[in-house]
């Protein structure tokens, strides 16, 4: 579905001199440094999936989606969408693809939202039943219906989100791209339009690319993840991989039915207690999760049990702040991720 | 054939979109008139002026040269003068354009289309009540002959066209220097000067006027105005709106070129 390879997208800056003498260097000699915003990145998606392409700011997964999208042209390196190559096919492209970009609307701002799907209707010469039969999902499912008279410019922010994502699907897209889908929303609109995400992958078999801030969403839509850091790709893999890959160290809660004298478990330290609720901090390298439950069953009565595992929101500040010991670690766990992709498919 | 008039539907759909957000800010749109009816007095009271101290004949009558200037006032919107039309050098330095681009729609015909329909809308809301409005109080000659009215809507109809191909190919600058104030302004002096905004090529000296002739600018206003007046008439017409249908294409040729280089170097402000 998405082919990418050896993908790199160079910028020039130009540098300016400060203060007012350097503004009239500026206007005779500029000095530009070359910026690497992508950097020989590759990966493949097949149709159906859902990957979310992750980073910090600036680490280039915007560039990426505009030039999969084809709005930006790449210096050099291999693209392709659904067969066609983006920025040599932009049109042909562009049938085929939703986008969504979470900080600027693609409605038409003066114009009641009903207008400007009229207006998609006749750009990708949607069919009336199916553009009828989409409205009426899209209504169903995000409500759409309550605000679709009203101008773009006097929707709240989730409200235009919903019409936005909703617009770039009326045409049935194949791939959908959603830039930053859930910014600024509220923790009800975040749920809805994550479900109207994951239902249309499932009912469509859309395939979706996501970048995000919000780990929730990630954890909520995406099986694999793409990391990337400072233009470079980091991680390719399943998020469990990911999670795995980084999580050294998991929290086991227990709630005991009676009080007990000595609650020590070995292999673990005791991080919390209070009454009979304990914490206890475990490696899952060390003892496993099923070892540790089995041994505290044993010993004594619980009320109630559960394991927090690291969210992501840690796991990839740890990928972010620690670059040298990641790539060790992926070094290590290199064999194991291919084995965990072979039996993906 | 279905294809072709599906394809026209959708830029026929961008020209009625364009003038209907037009349409919303009315308040603007007075204000808009209070300033071409300014400028006409200005121009109205000078040629009077001029007219009264001089004894030779002019080659525009007085009622005449009031008409171009209120015809002037009536098109002064639809004419590639000054910033005044930035969408889509905003939709460039805001960096919307890359929305744009995510749509099937060619680029060109797009803002082609879009600055049609804003034509059409100063058109119907400025210019016609500015033409109105001047019957009432100054002396506006008509065309004495229905062919006349027709080579004046044709030749006028050409000189839209003309206008916005222009408009595009200038702003298309923002793709190199982002700020197109410079630019359209520079321009724009030259354009208004050498259409015969400010003064009828009929009134220039010589040298100057042939200079004129040769720039496209003329078929703006010089051209259309002086069919209207009845100026250039018979064969003459044909030569003029050929004149104005090669620059259009010219133009036409030269926006689609610098958008597709533009695009090419593009960089989307804002991430």
């Amino acid at each position: 579905m998405i082919e990418v390879e050896n993908l790199s997208k160079t910028f020039k800056v130009y540098r300016h001199r400060k203060g007012f003498f350097g503004s009239f260097v500026n206007l005779f000699s500029r000095k530009h440094r070359i910026v690497h915003a992508v950097d020989s990145v590759s990966f493949s998606i097949q149709r159906g999936e859902v990957v979310g392409y992750l980073g910090p700011n600036g680490a280039g997964k915007s560039t990426t989606i505009k030039m999969l999208t084809g709005i930006l042209v790449p210096t050099s390196g291999g693209v392709t969408v659904n067969g066609y190559i983006p920025h040599r096919q932009r049109k042909e492209n562009a049938k085929h693809i939703g986008v969504v970009f979470g900080q600027r609307s693609h409605l038409w701002f003066d114009l009641p939202v009903q207008e400007s799907f009229e207006l998609l209707q006749r750009i990708y010469r949607i069919p009336q039943v199916q553009y009828n039969q989409n409205v009426e999902m899209f209504d169903a499912l995000l409500n759409i219906g309550k605000f679709f008279r009203t101008p773009v410019r006097q929707l709240s922010l989730g409200q235009r989100m919903r019409a936005d994502i909703a617009a770039a699907l009326l045409h049935n897209p194949e791939v959908l791209f959603l830039d930053e889908p859930t910014i600024g929303l509220d923790v009800v609109a975040k749920a809805r339009i994550r479900e109207f995400i994951q239902q249309i992958n499932t009912e469509r078999q859309v395939t979706v690319v996501l970048t995000t801030h919000d780990l929730d969403d990630v954890e909520k839509l995406c099986k694999r993840v793409i990391l990337i850091d400072k233009a470079r790709l980091c991680f390719d893999g399943e998020l469990v991989a990911l999670r795995r890959l980084l999580s050294t160290e998991r929290i086991l809660s227990v709630d005991y039915a009676e009080t007990y004298s000595d609650i020590s478990i070995p292999k673990t330290n005791i991080t919390y207690q209070e009454g009979n609720r304990v914490q206890y901090r475990f490696s899952p390298e060390e003892i496993s999760t099923a070892d540790l439950i089995g041994a505290i069953l044993q010993k004594f009565k619980i009320v109630d049990i559960s394991v927090q595992e690291p969210d992501i929101e840690e796991l990839i500040k740890t990928v972010y702040e620690d670059n040298l010991t990641l790539e060790q670690k992926f070094a290590e766990a290199d064999a194991i991720d291919l084995t965990n992709r072979k039996s993906m498919g | 054939m279905r294809s072709f008039y599906l394809t026209v539907n959708v830029y026929f759909a961008f020209v009625t979109k364009s003038f209907q957000k037009r349409m919303q800010y009315r308040v603007a749109n007075l204000a808009g008139l209070t300033t071409n009816f300014f400028f006409l007095l200005v121009h109205i009271f000078v040629y009077t002026a001029f007219y009264a101290a001089s004894t030779e004949p002019q080659p525009l009558s007085l009622n005449e040269i009031i008409t171009y200037f209120v015809l002037c006032q009536v098109s002064f919107m639809l004419m590639p003068f000054f910033g005044a039309r930035s969408e889509m050098t905003q939709a460039i330095k805001d960096g919307s354009v890359a929305l744009q681009l995510t749509k099937p729609v060619d680029f060109h015909a797009y803002w082609f289309a879009d600055e049609c329909g804003r034509a059409c809308y100063f058109l119907l809301m400025r210019g016609l009540p500015t033409f109105l409005i001047s019957i009432l109080f100054f002396q506006v000659t008509f065309p004495q002959h229905l062919t006349v009215l027709m080579a004046f809507v044709l030749s006028m109809t050409l000189a839209i066209f003309m206008s916005t191909a222009i408009t595009i190919t200038i702003f298309s600058s923002a793709f190199w220097t982002l700020d197109t104030s410079g630019v359209s302004g520079m321009s724009g002096s030259v354009i208004m000067l050498f259409s015969g905004m400010l003064v009828p090529i009929a009134l220039w000296p010589e040298g100057l006027a042939q200079i004129a002739e040769w720039l496209p600018f003329a078929g703006l206003i010089d051209i259309p105005f002086s069919i209207y007046l009845s100026k250039i008439t018979g064969v003459a017409i044909w030569t003029a709106v050929g004149k104005q249908m090669m620059w259009c294409l010219i133009f036409i040729g030269l926006g689609r070129l610098f958008l597709r280089r533009g695009f090419s170097r593009l960089v989307i402000q804002g991430g």
